[in-house]
Order: C-alpha cells, then structure tokens, then sequence
C-alpha cells in the first residue's frame, strides 16, 4: 500500500489545531508515525523542564521492542544528545536527522578523531534503543527534543519522502512543545502581575494606616474579615463568578478607606468627639476614594465596595442614601466588618466596646443597619471563632 | 553465564530490560510481583536481583525482606519511581541487605555499570 505522505500530514495538521496538550499532541504524532510509516516502534525523549535531561517519554510498539516510558534518562553529557546540541547545523551528513547507516559509513570516512568518537558512541546509544533513525526537534538553537525510530517491517529503507513526512512532524513536535512553554511562561507572568497588583494594593493601603493613627491595623483585620464573610457567602451561593467577587472584596476591603488621605490629619486623629462640620468632612472619604482609584478601570466592581461601604440596609447611610437590595453585596460584606472593628476598637475619646456587645449590636441592628442576608454570616462566624 | 532476575509489574520495563541484558551475554529471568519473584529466587538461584520498589501487591520492599531469608547471599539492587524517594526508604532497603539503589528515569550506562559490578 502506498502512502500520500502530503495527504496525511494535511490530515494531521487538521487534527493537531484541535489538540492543544502537548503530551497528547505528541502521543497522536508516535501513533501516526508506527501506523503510517510502519516502524517496528517510534519513541520520544523529552527534554525535562530542569534542562538538564532528557527522558524517553512516549513510546509506542510491540511489547518488547517498546521502551518502557519514564524508564531512562538522557543526560546532556550523553553522546546522542550531545552530537544534535553540539552539531545543529548539520555539517556531519547534510541533513537534519542521522541514520544508523550513514552514521556507520561516515565513521569509516572521516579523518576527525573527536567526531568520530562522539558519533561511535552516539550510534553506540542507538544500538541500545533498537533505534535506526534519530530526529531531533529544534524551535531555534533549542534542543526540545528527539524521535526515535525502529527498524522499518521487513528491513526496508525509509525513502525520501518518509523521511520528509517525519521531518514535518518533528517540526510539529517542537511547536507544540514551544506552544506550551509559552503557555506556561504566560501563566507565570499573568501570577506575576496579579502579585504585584496585590502588593500595590496593599501598599496603598498601608499608606491609610500610616495617616490615621488610631486606627492601626484596621485596613487588615478589616480586609481579613471581608474575606471570610465573602467566602462563606460563596460557598452558601454557589456561582461561576465566586472567585471574581473574592478577589473584588479583598482588593475592596483594603482600599475602602483610601479616602481618608483626603480627609485633613486634624480630624482623622482628633482627641474628643468631632463637630459636624468635621463629621461631614469625613463622610467625604467614600467619594473622596471613588475619585483616586476611579481611572483604574480594571477596579470597577471593587470601587463599588469603597463607594457604598457606608451606605446602609435601611437607607439611612451615606453618600447617596441608597437602600436595601440596591447597595451592591460587595459594599455590605465590607460594612459588616468595618462596623465590627470600629465598635470594638479604642477611639481618642472612648474605649471599645466588648465583643459580645458589639454582637449583640450587629443582631439588633440586621435589616436595618446591616444587610440581613450578610449580618448572619458574620454571626456564624463570631460563633465558630473565626473573628 | 550470570544470572540476573529482573522484578517489576509492568511489562515493558521487564522486556525492555531483558533484552538489555540479555544482549550483555547475561542469563536473565524476570518475574512480574513480588510473590513470583520469591519463588523464583528459590528455584532458580540468581546472582543479582533487579527489584521495582513500587508494585501492585506485594511492594519490592516486602519482597526483598522474604528473599533474603531464604537467599542471604543473593545480591539485590532496588529500583524506585520516577520521583526521588526520601532517604529513608533507600537507608531501609540497605538494612534489609540491598547492595544499591537506582531511581528512574535512570540512565542506561548507569544502570548497566551497576549491574555488571555487581556481576562479577
């Protein structure tokens, strides 16, 4: 039977958009390779993620010619390594790949002394493996990998265009390896920048802290509380969004009073109870925090949470009175937490209040004050000993 | 000739490895757990045992204590799984009266030193 090798690697560039796992991409391209080229086995070995080795990864064949997977390992100091590192540009045979063959033959020609020891033992390493074609894959000067190839049936030579058609997916190999490199350098980057957005975050948030000095602390116990609140809310609400509406609280939570570096130092750290001249200045400190962090258009739905954090379930909140359902959740989970320390924490003018009087308060006070869908979550944590 | 006995419950690595040794001029038995390599260390008295560590049943471990009663003086070299175990399980199989350790992915030329040193 004869194959159109052109025909088949359409069929395979077909299918091989459609797969996008690497390891599953290269376990396709081993069993079209034995199917269609009718090798007596065909094998891979991977380079590790450490750079140091290569591991014989994916190989298919008759039992006994097979080569068990994850079994062996190929250093860099290996000679079958070696002469595809040390030699890419091909200057041994003028082709990409070496056959056990032409290896044997030039090892009669060449004059190089060095070469000639290094290929005799790459050849060496392909006696071991039952391996008469080695393929490497490149993506630049990077060795990524090389196939491995047994005996044809009946001893036959691979033709030309045998040798094309695994050339081209060689090739394959090393872009779906290449593709998840970048894949995972992404990800990397993607948790860099999400780290580093973060700890800016929390920066600013410290530069609060800094300002107003009995309030020390607050941002955090604050930020700590919101989370738990909002992932007992998650958990009682199962939706696709949770993870989205965590991270907007935690980011929420630590700026909801970046306004308050608008507020003058005067009245923030005031000793004795404030005019209502001074009371107005403060509640300024919601939209004062709107304004600074409005151009951060990836905050959107965490500066619903500095915005309303003062609202209230009954409408008598501040700034725009806005009442019941209409106050995003987000905005309640911070309110619950931020009442709860400002009532037990120390003020210039007054001593907190115990705790099972700041619960008591937060009972009384569900439905109007607080949120009665988010007061009680707060509750069940009071009652596990979580805050 | 030397005779080697390779245990391990997959059969890939048994064959692959046979006919490694086998092309080395070795005499080689295998056997697929670790009750089966009991008994053919019984009957077929080996030089050097070649033992997975990690098998379904009985464990290489396990099997490498019962073997040694039976044959103190056979040699056993215990191979583990693909991640490095801690050191504590290497230090038990020597107790236990292995002469060598070896980790997969393993390095042929490794492999091959090893079993041939202890061949002699």
């Amino acid at each position: 039977m004869v194959v159109n090798y052109k025909r088949e690697l359409e069929r395979a560039a077909k299918t091989m958009i459609l797969v996008h796992e690497p390891e599953l991409l290269i376990k396709m391209i081993i069993r079209m390779i034995v199917q269609k080229v009718r090798v007596s086995h065909a094998s891979i070995l991977l380079r590790n993620p450490d750079k140091n080795s290569y591991v014989l990864s994916v190989s298919r064949g008759p039992l006994g010619v097979k080569i068990p997977e994850g079994f062996t390992r190929m250093d860099t100091d290996n000679p079958l390594i070696r002469i595809f590192r040390e030699h890419k540009n091909n200057f041994i045979f003028n082709t990409d790949y070496l056959v056990i063959e032409e290896g044997r033959k030039f090892l009669g020609t060449t004059a190089d002394s060095v070469l000639k020891q290094l290929l005799s033992s790459a050849i060496y390493e392909m006696e071991i493996l039952e391996t008469t074609v080695c393929i490497p894959c490149y993506f630049r000067d990077d060795m990524l990998g090389i196939l491995l190839l047994g005996d044809k049936k009946e001893n036959a030579k691979l033709g030309n265009d045998e040798l094309d058609f695994l050339i081209a997916l060689s090739q394959d190999v090393a872009m779906a390896l290449r593709n998840a490199q970048l894949f995972n350098q992404l990800r990397d980057e993607l948790e860099n920048k999400q780290k580093l957005f973060l700890h800016t975050t929390i920066a600013l948030a410290a530069a609060i802290d800094a300002k107003d000095h009995y309030t020390h602390g607050h941002t955090s116990r604050v930020t700590n509380v919101s989370l738990l609140v909002a992932k007992k809310y998650a958990e009682k609400h199962k939706n696709l969004n949770d993870q989205r509406f965590i991270e907007n609280v935690q980011i929420a939570s630590l700026l909801h009073d970046i306004g308050k570096i608008g507020v003058p130092e005067s009245i923030l750290n005031k000793q004795g109870p404030l005019t209502d001249e001074e009371r107005k200045k403060i509640n300024e400190h919601p939209m004062i925090g709107v304004n600074i962090l409005t151009s951060i258009h990836e905050l959107k739905e965490a500066i619903q949470g500095v915005k309303y954090h003062h609202e209230r379930y009954d409408g008598k909140g501040y700034p725009e009175g806005l009442k019941g359902d209409a106050i995003p959740l987000i905005a309640a989970v911070i309110t619950i937490a931020d009442s709860y320390d400002a009532m037990v924490s120390d003020r210039p003018y007054r001593s907190g209040m115990p705790k099972d009087k700041a619960i008591e308060e937060i009972k009384r006070c569900t439905g109007a004050q607080f949120h009665p869908e988010i007061a009680p979550l707060f509750l069940e944590l009071y009652q596990e000993g979580k805050v | 000739m030397p005779r080697l006995m390779i245990v391990d419950d997959e059969d890939d690595v048994r064959e692959f490895a046979a006919n490694f040794f086998r092309k080395r001029k070795i005499d080689v038995t295998t056997a697929g757990t670790g009750e089966d390599a009991i008994k053919k260390a019984q009957a077929e008295k080996p030089d050097l045992i070649l033992m997975d560590i990690r098998m379904s049943g009985m464990d290489g471990i396990q099997a490498l204590e019962a073997i040694k009663k039976i044959n103190p003086v056979v040699k056993v070299i215990m191979v583990t799984g693909t991640k490095p175990d801690e050191n504590e399980t290497a230090k038990k199989c020597l107790e236990l009266g292995a002469c060598g350790y070896v980790h997969k992915p393993l390095r042929l030329d490794e492999l091959e030193t090893i079993v041939m040193t202890n061949l002699k």
